[in-house]
């Protein structure tokens, strides 16, 4: 057994700098970084196919795990989405279209798209595999409790799709789970469907909260020398303060789904007033549904920011690489990235506005809601302000960092229509949601997945993806979605309602039936498109261009392994030494335009570099 | 093509559609045209902070393409520029944010001679009620609701005998009169909103919520469910007819109050007894 | 992972060190073992959860239609013909916090290496777990042999015996998972699984006496959330 682990007490990291506190008559040189505080990680290697593949517990490992299944569901997520447009935009042309399927559809397409392929792809897939490499960590400071992790959400997803296959159904109340509807007839899915929906995101967040323990701890405890808080890539701070959001939001979620399933199973009133249906006054009484809204918004904006976070921090670190330029501002950045994720906290019933709670709280909520928009506007502007005066690549990842700029200012200037308690009155539940939602949420962090997956590709295969195909597919999807989603707004200024299953039979919404049928076949469009990424995936896997050790000259630690692809441990005898920030890019006086985090000052002392 | 021009085509082509879609709002029909107006003021702010963002991040593109022996500028901070632009996002928030404020205090707070109306909801349709001559609603339950009395009103409540009943869901309002609507459900959430008057408000069951709006054009409009509320809630429609003073009143004096309904019943009882004794 | 090495480590007092440890490489805790750190994030989650019941509680006892029974009266215990209010919960209360008291013990032993002193005390805890869950299992059969119920019960409000099976019972299973890896913890101490370093059984990493530590920061936890919940739904 012992040879299994990593018993490397004796092995530390080095360097040109002493060890140890120091003795007398040594002088602290310019390179000196201060020596290990804790031995090198114990980990346990697997050596059958089930302990590397299967329940392994390297984090390289589970993220790709995490990845393919996020993916997997994504994918489904798609397809119910073709599926709602088909129906939007042909309405009759399906005979299996039925008012109860199209709302089931709704539901789970949204709450599919939010929480298993946004949350679970961000924090488990890019998480995994980025963060111990970027904080020059060996693996995730708890092996065994991020590979229970990934198969508590396998399960999760499991129960999930098994909802599709019960009486009734899944669930068709919306992905917001509204009660007292969703528990009710007349609502599909009210019987296993929802109880099935409750557990799998019960599963989903004790899942999550193991996975969150192993990112939060591994950032704050388990850097590597030299690696302070403000050396560590965008990308880090973004998926770690998402991680934090996650512990301290998803607990609302799992209350508000365990109350649910209460009233549900044993008749409890959490949430159900009382109610008549069919002539018969139920045996509910006295609960009260605006006490789940706030429970489920508690949950559901800091969410968002789950997702929106790990893509800001992402982009800034595909922006500064591809233009060759420090992020502008990085530390302005770092404190937007926390101060959103904080604020985040305080303006869940701006989802609320018209939902009959309190006026009073409109006031406050509005005011906090604009607040968050300062903050979130400093690191749009820090984006640009890196493409100024910095040195272009218009390679396909860059051109999925310009469609997330375009896309993001969209989404984000629309959230402020929203967020204005005023102006949300006329425009709420309308297609102005919808389409706010889907560019902020879905367009704008889809770029970013999608850049991500063609610059970090070369490391986790070792192979350039095609830039001609990976063109195509930009265009297409970029273009598309956006003449998706940018007319739908204005469905909504004319009053067109959400979650409407057919809409044409009122005389002022016939004048949208051109518009939905184009929207449609943009849907089917862009969709389609999404193969042309499988097929480049897999043409490059087979005969695709060998990338070698750090192709696209970036400095952060993760390109700078002895191995591409990483091994397990990651970092092979010894644990990389850190010594300024990752956007040491375009430095005067430097040999090349970039200057990795482990080069000591020594070799760049006659540029003109600044301490970090 | 440059990817710079697509990019550039694209923030021209959303500025046209702008000025040219078909699909804008509908001509308002209530005293809330304010909420369209900061609608416009948000457009012209954050329109226009999209458009200069995405104009510089294409002049950039242009700009500083790819060369193999230039190198971009090194400068890790500008504190001056951060500052000033924090400043004036600042600014802009609080443009938008006090105009908004305003009208939302406008909202929340009813004028006192509104009239109260009770729009009641359920799966899938709509009734009202109307104070009658003494200006106040009865009081009721949910459990009280029935055949013989369909709005659920407290037989001991005296403020309920001559409320009016509509049980259509088709309501008429007097044009330039406040209405405060007071929505109340027995089921599921629900939400009745007319594009033309702006406002909206969920029904909640458990509670009553309410708000207000005076609408200033006559005609007909549609009424829409805009709280998801089940398999029928796209077809849960319902309609307003805003008529001058004298044809509401000709309208109002035709209603049937709830004492007429207990009247009726009454005396259908008398009948089935003198039947059966028969 | 071994206990970090504090030598070498100067660690300023106050604020100003604070900032300073933040601001370092490495670590922002210094000297503080992973597993310590986990489950103090842990914690904090979970009380975000237990908070969200205590909340929705309140919102629900505040907007109650109808009267809420008197927690006095309910949770009475008849001794020698005389009600007592709040005997039983009153007992429950000194029982766990007195098993908070014998987990300290047994980590302060623990890290002096006293392994019989620390697996006794750990036995004592994962006991006075045991008394806690069977009292309030019987103060659970108590309630529904008088009538109430999830959905109603004959005392007032509905919404009473949802919130109070709820709670009590989301706390009783952090008390029951706390009971029984005290059970297998005790068993691990006397065995010597902490002094020979031995590898668990799960996750084959080296056995520590911090683990008791950490044991002890659920254990702790799981009193004072029993600490709040006797004051909001049986005091108030």
């Amino acid at each position: 057994m012992s040879e299994d682990y990593n018993d490397n007490k004796t092995i530390q990291a080095q360097s040109s700098e002493t060890m140890g506190g120091g003795g007398a008559g040594v002088t602290p040189d310019m390179d000196y970084v201060r020596p290990a505080e804790i031995a090198d990680q114990d980990l346990y290697h697997g050596h059958s196919f089930i302990t590397k593949w299967i329940f392994c517990q390297d984090a390289k490992v589970i993220g790709v795990q995490y990845f393919l299944l996020a993916t997997f569901t994504g994918v489904i997520g798609l397809i119910l989405s073709w599926l709602m447009r088909l129906q939007l935009g042909f309405p009759g042309a399906a005979g299996f279209m039925t008012a109860e399927h199209y709302y089931q559809f709704v539901t789970m397409h949204g709450m599919i798209m939010v929480v298993y392929f946004l949350t679970a792809l961000f924090l488990g897939g890019f998480g995994n595999y980025l963060i111990p490499l970027m904080v020059g960590a060996r693996d995730m400071v708890f092996p065994y409790l991020n590979m229970v992790s990934f198969w508590s959400f396998f399960v999760a997803v499991a129960v999930l799709m098994a909802s599709f296959f019960v009486p009734g159904g899944p669930t068709g109340a919306g992905w917001t789970l509204y009660p007292p509807q969703t528990i009710l007839e007349g609502t599909p899915g009210s019987g296993a469907g929802i109880l099935l929906m409750c557990l799998s995101l019960i599963l989903f967040v004790a899942g999550f909260t193991m996975g969150g323990l192993n990112y939060l701890i591994t950032v704050l405890q388990a850097r590597t020398r030299g690696m302070t808080l403000m050396r560590m890539p965008l990308t880090v701070w973004g998926i770690f303060t998402a991680t934090v959001l996650a512990m301290l939001a998803f607990p609302a979620l799992l209350v508000g789904a365990l109350m649910m399933s209460l009233d549900k199973v044993l008749g409890t009133s959490f949430f159900m007033p009382t109610i008549l249906k069919a002539g018969e006054v139920l045996e509910y009484g006295g609960g009260s549904p605006i006490l789940f809204q706030h429970l489920f918004w508690f949950f559901g904006h800091p969410e968002v920011y789950i997702v929106a976070l790990p893509a800001f921090g992402i982009i800034s670190d595909l922006i500064s690489v591809h233009a060759r330029k420090n992020i502008f501002g990085y530390r302005m950045m770092v404190w937007a990235i926390v101060g959103i994720g904080a604020l985040s906290f305080f303006v869940w019933a701006h989802h609320m506005y018209v939902s009959g709670m309190n006026p009073w709280f409109g006031f406050f909520f509005a005011t906090t809601t604009l607040i968050i928009a300062v903050p979130t506007a400093m690191k749009v502007y820090n984006w640009i302000l890196t493409l100024w005066r910095g040195n272009i690549r218009m390679n396909t990842v860059m051109l999925w960092c310009l469609g997330f700029i375009v896309t993001f200012v969209n989404g984000g200037i629309t959230g402020i229509f929203l967020g204005n308690v005023s102006v949300d009155v006329p425009l709420s539940d309308t297609y102005f949601v919808v389409a706010h939602f889907h560019m902020v949420m879905g367009i704008a962090p889809l770029m970013v997945i999608m850049g991500a997956i063609y610059h970090w590709f070369p490391l986790v295969a070792g192979r350039f993806l095609s830039e001609k195909l990976g063109k195509w597919h930009f265009w297409l999807t970029f273009l598309g979605a956006y003449s998706i989603y940018f007319p739908m707004h204005y469905l909504g200024f004319i009053g067109v309602p959400r979650r409407y299953f057919e809409m044409y039979d009122s005389p002022y919404m016939t004048s949208t039936v051109g518009m939905n049928e184009f929207i449609s076949l943009a849907a089917f469009l862009v969709g389609a498109a999404q193969f042309i990424l499988i097929f480049n995936i897999i043409k490059t896997l087979k005969t695709g261009k060998p990338a070698g050790k750090n192709p696209w000259k970036a400095n952060s630690l993760e390109w700078l392994t002895p191995t591409v692809p990483p091994e397990h441990g990651n970092w092979g005898d010894r644990l990389p030494v850190v010594h300024r920030w990752p956007y040491d890019f375009s430095v005067p006086g430097a040999k090349d335009d970039y200057i990795t985090q482990t080069t000591p000052p020594s070799e760049v002392s006659n540029t003109g570099v600044e301490k970090t | 093509m440059h990817p710079g021009i697509i990019f550039f085509l694209v923030i021209l082509g959303s500025i046209l559609f702008h000025i040219f879609t078909p699909w804008y709002w509908t001509d308002v029909a209530s005293n809330w045209g304010g909420m369209d107006d900061t609608i416009t003021l948000t457009f012209w702010i954050g329109g226009g902070v999209f458009v200069a963002v995405c104009l510089f991040m294409v002049y950039c593109v242009f700009k500083f393409s790819y060369k193999e022996n230039r190198k971009a500028e090194y400068k890790p901070e500008d504190k001056k520029l951060e500052k000033i632009l924090t400043w004036a996002t600042t600014i802009g928030v609080v443009a938008l944010l006090a105009p908004g404020l305003i009208i939302w205090n406008s909202y929340v707070n009813v004028p006192k001679n509104a009239i109260e109306v009770d729009v009641m909801a359920w799966q899938w349709g709509w009734q009202y009620r109307l104070p009658g001559k003494d200006g106040k609603l009865g009081t009721t339950q949910v459990v009280n609701v029935n055949d013989d009395n369909p709005f659920g009103i407290n037989l001991d409540d005296p403020y309920g005998k001559d409320d009016v009943m509509i049980q259509s869901d088709v309501l008429n309002l007097e044009n330039n009169v406040p209405v405060k609507i007071l929505l109340r459900s027995v089921d599921v959430l629900h939400n009745w909103y007319v594009p033309q008057f702006r406002a909206k408000m969920d029904a909640v069951p458990g509670i009553v919520t309410f708000y207000w709006f005076e609408p200033n054009k006559t005609g007909e409009f549609e009424v829409l469910c805009v709280e998801y509320c089940g398999v029928g809630h796209y077809a849960m429609r319902g309609g307003v007819i805003v008529q001058e003073t004298q044809e509401y009143n000709n309208w109002l004096n035709q209603q049937e109050l709830f004492s007429d309904l207990i009247a009726k019943r009454e005396k259908m009882e008398i009948e089935k007894t003198k039947l059966v004794k028969k | 992972m071994s206990e970090p090495k504090l030598e070498g480590i100067e660690l300023k007092p106050g604020f100003k060190g604070m900032a300073e440890d933040t601001g370092s490489d490495q670590t922002m805790f210094k000297g503080v073992h992973w597993g310590k750190a986990m489950m103090w994030i842990f914690l904090l989650s979970d009380t975000f959860i237990f908070s969200c019941f205590l909340i929705a509680y309140m919102k629900g006892r505040g907007s109650t239609p109808v009267e809420w029974p008197n927690p006095s009266e309910v949770f009475a215990l008849d001794a020698f013909g005389v009600p007592v209010p709040l005997l039983l919960i009153a007992i429950m209360t000194f029982v766990l916090i007195t098993s908070s008291g014998t987990m300290a013990l047994a980590v302060k032993y623990g890290y002096e290496k006293n392994r019989k002193m620390c697996g006794w005390l750990v036995l004592a805890t994962a006991i006075g777990g045991l008394t806690f869950v069977g009292m309030q299992a019987f103060e659970w059969s108590k309630l529904i042999h008088e009538g109430v119920r999830p959905w109603e019960n004959p005392f007032g409000a509905p919404q009473f015996g949802s919130f109070f099976f709820m709670i009590t019972g989301f706390h009783g299973t952090h008390v029951s998972i706390g009971v029984i890896f005290l059970f297998i913890y005790a068993y691990k101490v006397f065995a010597g699984h902490y002094d020979q370093q031995k590898r668990g059984w799960f996750t084959s990493m080296k056995g520590n006496y911090v683990e008791i530590e950490i044991l002890g920061l659920y254990w702790h936890f799981v009193d004072l959330v029993w600490v709040f919940i006797f004051a909001f739904f049986y005091l108030w």
